[in-house]
């Protein structure tokens, strides 16, 4: 279990945070650049040290600057993958990855390095410099070091920025995967929502040093606090079971109830995404329209928020939903929270991510 | 000194360049002001680094060293014309002011640190003439002292001044020069070396009739008596 | 043809035939025969051996004192950390000669700690230790400077890196920062070696010129030349090779990390 309490001022910024994280939980801290997420997780990791703080891990204090206490770096039991990476240039991948085996013989060391490599399937690159290896490759060494170190706590700074847009989709699968395997809580920052959805069990939204809403993402994409919370979440999530339908479309049953249409494949659980404003609303009481590449949800309104000329609707169907409306339409729709709609978007709307 | 040479002409007066022995280097920038017939650049350093540039190929207008044997060999060497005698000085021993060395013999005590010149510079080789007469255990035990070979005198005078060196074989010119920081320890009559001073005009010089002249004043002119005032003898 | 490319062309043959000319003059103007002949003199190879070691001694010094030095100025900001990197900087731009009075200003047996050096009982001029001591003072500037530089370009973040992954800051020094940097840290030792070889005269000046104890290759050239010429000749052209021989290692350090080295 993880504790991290922060107040401190870096520069112009007033950072002031408290977060707990679960054993095998991960909370992805998410918000634009200059917020203080990095920030986070350097206090976490004993590289920033603030005015005044608390990191408590696995039952150790590691800081608390009521008491006195910091323990230095290189004595937290921390896993810190950088968002660079930063593999030491001059070593080996293997090398890299032994870096953190101290007071072990050296052929085991190169053993066990080989072995996690291994797990990334990256043992044949063993032998290669960072400087030869793709960003999809150094990000798979980077996390293979932090494994090495048998870390308590998990911290994560961008994982997948450095990656071009074609080899992030697959990294943030096996990102996932390795995420879900570990036992440590893991902390993990990104100016990414979508990013934070999906690695994250739980994500935060932060923003000029605090964090505004905290929640699933799902809840915050369908009842965020505040317009600049909303603003941010951006894309709806849900979740489902998809298999390969006629036509070539994907039919997905989601989680509670309802199905929906993806001309994206998918086979297997799948995260079903769909901005807001790709979201048609009408009365539940309006004839159904015709045509099957529309899915359709029925939900209550939740909430109704104002964000400039455009109104954030928050809906609750088989699974919380967005949408995102113009102020007239929703005007003449007269919306208020308890009333019935139908929610509707187009199949090639809804993408899929396999989870 | 071969900047001065590429350095255009500037001024009224013609540029006279003299190469000297550093010993005379308090003398003659005192006098060199008062030469009328051209404008003197003077530039100091041991007789033989001097004389080597000269069969490089540099030429400076006049050549004075502190020993005979290299003007003659530039001469014979069709590099100096016959070169003129014009002054003599005494080899000393010189010591910090506060020295208990009172003697040559006192030079061959133990844990003595004594500076001298090197080989090829005259200053060097006259000093090692003194020791050459002075019998064998006793020149063995001095040159067993000497702790530096400076190439030239005021390399000597230096580690003096700054207790670097206990004694040193210099020119009583030097001792002169240097105020009271230095005391001048006589050498016995019969060590003393012929220590004679020579310049020349040199072959291919700019300013031929003026660097006659100026030899001609270092044996009867206003450098001649800078020269006595600094303790140099007459030849 | 444009005048411009034929300007910078001659300007470049220019500089080249300024540089190489003396460089090549020192090999032509005696037969190699001769010239090995001149080594063997007595005298030579005692300068020979004494350059080399003093130099050696004057880079482990600086080797060992100015890397912490240069890391410490790379890394940490202080007040005052300008007018400290000036000072450090400063005997790079001395002329030998006042880099000479200096050190005799300094530790020469008239100097300011001239009593305290004498009292430990170490005897600096005219001694080995004393040319050991002007070639550390000219050639560390050089060596601190690229040190600096080359630290400074290294990324903080590997630091940061090795500290979370459970090394000391001590260890991240010796084993990210330290082969991080060693391209620029090996110039420094070139430049700094360099210097110290060359250096003439305040060495001359502080520790005096004798045969096997203080008369290095510089100042045994400067003895000779007057005399005997083709020795000098001979002792130069040693010098021109071990500094080639220099440049070309660092090269070939710099030029290992740029193609990754090999693997293992």
């Amino acid at each position: 279990m993880l504790r991290v309490e922060a107040q401190t001022r870096l520069g112009a910024l007033a950072l002031d945070v408290a977060l707990d994280v679960q054993p095998g939980e991960c909370l992805a801290l998410a918000g634009p650049s200059g917020a203080g997420k990095t920030s986070v997780l350097r206090v976490a990791a004993g590289l920033l040290r603030p005015e005044r703080g608390l990191v408590e891990a696995g039952g150790e204090t590691w800081l608390d600057t009521t008491r006195g206490v910091d323990v230095p770096p290189e004595r937290r039991r921390c896993g810190y993958v950088f968002q660079e990476y930063a593999l030491f240039p001059h070593l080996t991948a293997w090398q890299n990855v032994a870096y953190p085996l101290r007071g072990v013989p050296r052929r085991q060391r190169r053993e066990r390095a080989l072995g996690l490599l291994e797990r990334f399937g990256m043992r044949e690159l063993a032998d290669a410099r960072p400087r030869t290896l793709s960003g999809g490759e150094r990000q798979r060494v980077a996390l293979a070091r932090v494994l090495a170190r048998e870390p308590g706590v998990l911290l994560l700074d961008e994982p997948l920025s450095a990656l071009d847009a074609r080899t992030r989709a697959g990294a943030a699968r096996e990102l996932a995967s390795v995420l879900r395997q570990v036992e440590t809580p893991a902390l993990l920052v990104t100016h990414d929502f979508a990013e934070a959805a999906q690695l994250g069990d739980r994500v935060g939204v932060i923003d000029s040093g605090r964090v505004i809403q905290e929640g699933t993402p799902s809840e915050l994409a369908a009842a965020p606090r505040s317009a600049f919370v909303a603003d941010f979440t951006g894309a709806v999530v849900l979740t489902g079971v998809a298999r390969s339908g006629p036509n070539g479309l994907t039919h997905v049953e989601l989680d509670g109830g309802g199905a929906v249409t993806s001309t994206d494949r998918g086979d297997g659980p799948v995260a079903v995404s769909v901005y807001p404003w790709e979201i048609a609303i009408e009365p539940a009481a309006a004839a159904r329209p015709p045509g099957s590449t529309q899915n359709h949800v029925s939900a209550e309104v939740l909430s109704v928020t104002r964000i400039g000329n455009r109104v954030r609707l928050g809906l609750r169907g088989p699974q919380p939903l967005a949408a995102e409306i113009t102020g007239v339409s929703a005007d003449q729709l007269g919306l208020r929270a308890g009333a019935q709609v139908i929610a509707s978007w187009k199949a090639s709307a809804t993408r899929l991510v396999a989870i | 000194m071969l900047l001065l040479l590429l350095a255009g002409c500037g001024g009224d007066d013609a540029r006279l360049v003299v190469s000297a022995a550093s010993s005379m280097a308090g003398a003659l920038t005192a006098c060199s002001g008062d030469f009328d017939a051209a404008d003197v650049r003077l530039s100091f350093a041991g007789s033989d680094e001097l004389a080597a540039q000269i069969r490089q190929g540099v030429k400076p207008d006049v050549y004075a060293a502190a020993n005979t044997t290299l003007p003659d060999e530039l001469n014979k060497e069709g590099l100096l014309s016959k070169p003129v005698e014009f002054a003599t000085n005494e080899l000393v021993i010189a010591v910090p002011k506060d020295s208990e060395i009172e003697s040559v013999h006192d030079l061959a005590g133990d844990g003595v640190k004594l500076a001298i010149g090197s080989e090829s510079v005259p200053i060097g080789s006259y000093t090692r003439e003194v020791l050459a007469r002075l019998p064998g255990p006793e020149s063995d035990a001095i040159l067993a002292n000497v702790r530096s070979n400076e190439p030239d005198v005021k390399g000597i005078v230096g580690k003096l001044t700054q207790g670097a060196a206990d004694a040193g074989l210099v020119y009583v010119t030097d001792v002169n020069a240097a105020g009271d920081k230095l005391r001048a320890v006589e050498l016995p009559a019969e060590l003393e070396p012929d220590v004679t001073y020579a310049a020349g005009v040199v072959k291919g010089a700019k300013q031929p009739d003026e660097a006659r002249d100026f030899v001609d004043g270092l044996s009867d002119g206003a450098c001649a008596d800078a020269l006595a005032e600094a303790g140099f003898g007459a030849p | 043809m444009r005048p411009f490319p034929v300007l910078l062309a001659l300007a470049l043959a220019t500089a080249l035939s300024f540089l190489t000319l003396p460089v090549v003059a020192i090999f032509v103007d005696s037969s190699p025969a001769e010239l090995i002949d001149s080594l063997g003199e007595p005298g030579a190879l005692d300068a020979l051996w004494l350059s080399l070691r003093t130099t050696a001694m004057a880079l482990a010094i600086i080797l060992l004192v100015g890397t912490p030095a240069a890391y410490l100025l790379a890394t940490r900001s202080f007040r005052g950390k300008a007018l400290v990197v000036t000072l450090v900087e400063l005997p790079l731009v001395l002329p030998p000669a006042v880099a000479g009075i200096a050190l005799l200003a300094a530790v020469g047996p008239s100097g300011i700690l001239g009593g305290a050096v004498d009292a430990a009982g170490i005897e600096l001029t005219l001694q080995t230790a004393g040319v050991v001591v002007a070639l550390t003072f000219v050639a560390s500037p050089f060596y601190i400077r690229q040190a600096m530089a080359a630290f400074a370009a290294v990324d903080r973040t590997l630091l940061d890196a090795s500290r979370t992954l459970g090394a000391s800051e001590a260890r991240g020094f010796r084993r990210v920062m330290i082969p991080a940097a060693l391209p620029g840290l090996a110039a420094g030792t070139a430049l700094a070696l360099g210097r110290a070889l060359g250096e003439f005269g305040a060495t001359l000046m502080f520790a005096g010129s004798f045969q096997g104890i203080t008369q290095t290759v510089p100042l045994a050239i400067y003895d000779r030349f007057s005399t005997n010429f083709d020795s000098a000749l001979a002792l130069s052209a040693v010098l021109v090779g071990i500094s080639a021989a220099i440049l070309v290692s660092v090269k070939l350090v710099q030029g290992s990390e740029a193609l990754g080295g090999a693997p293992g």
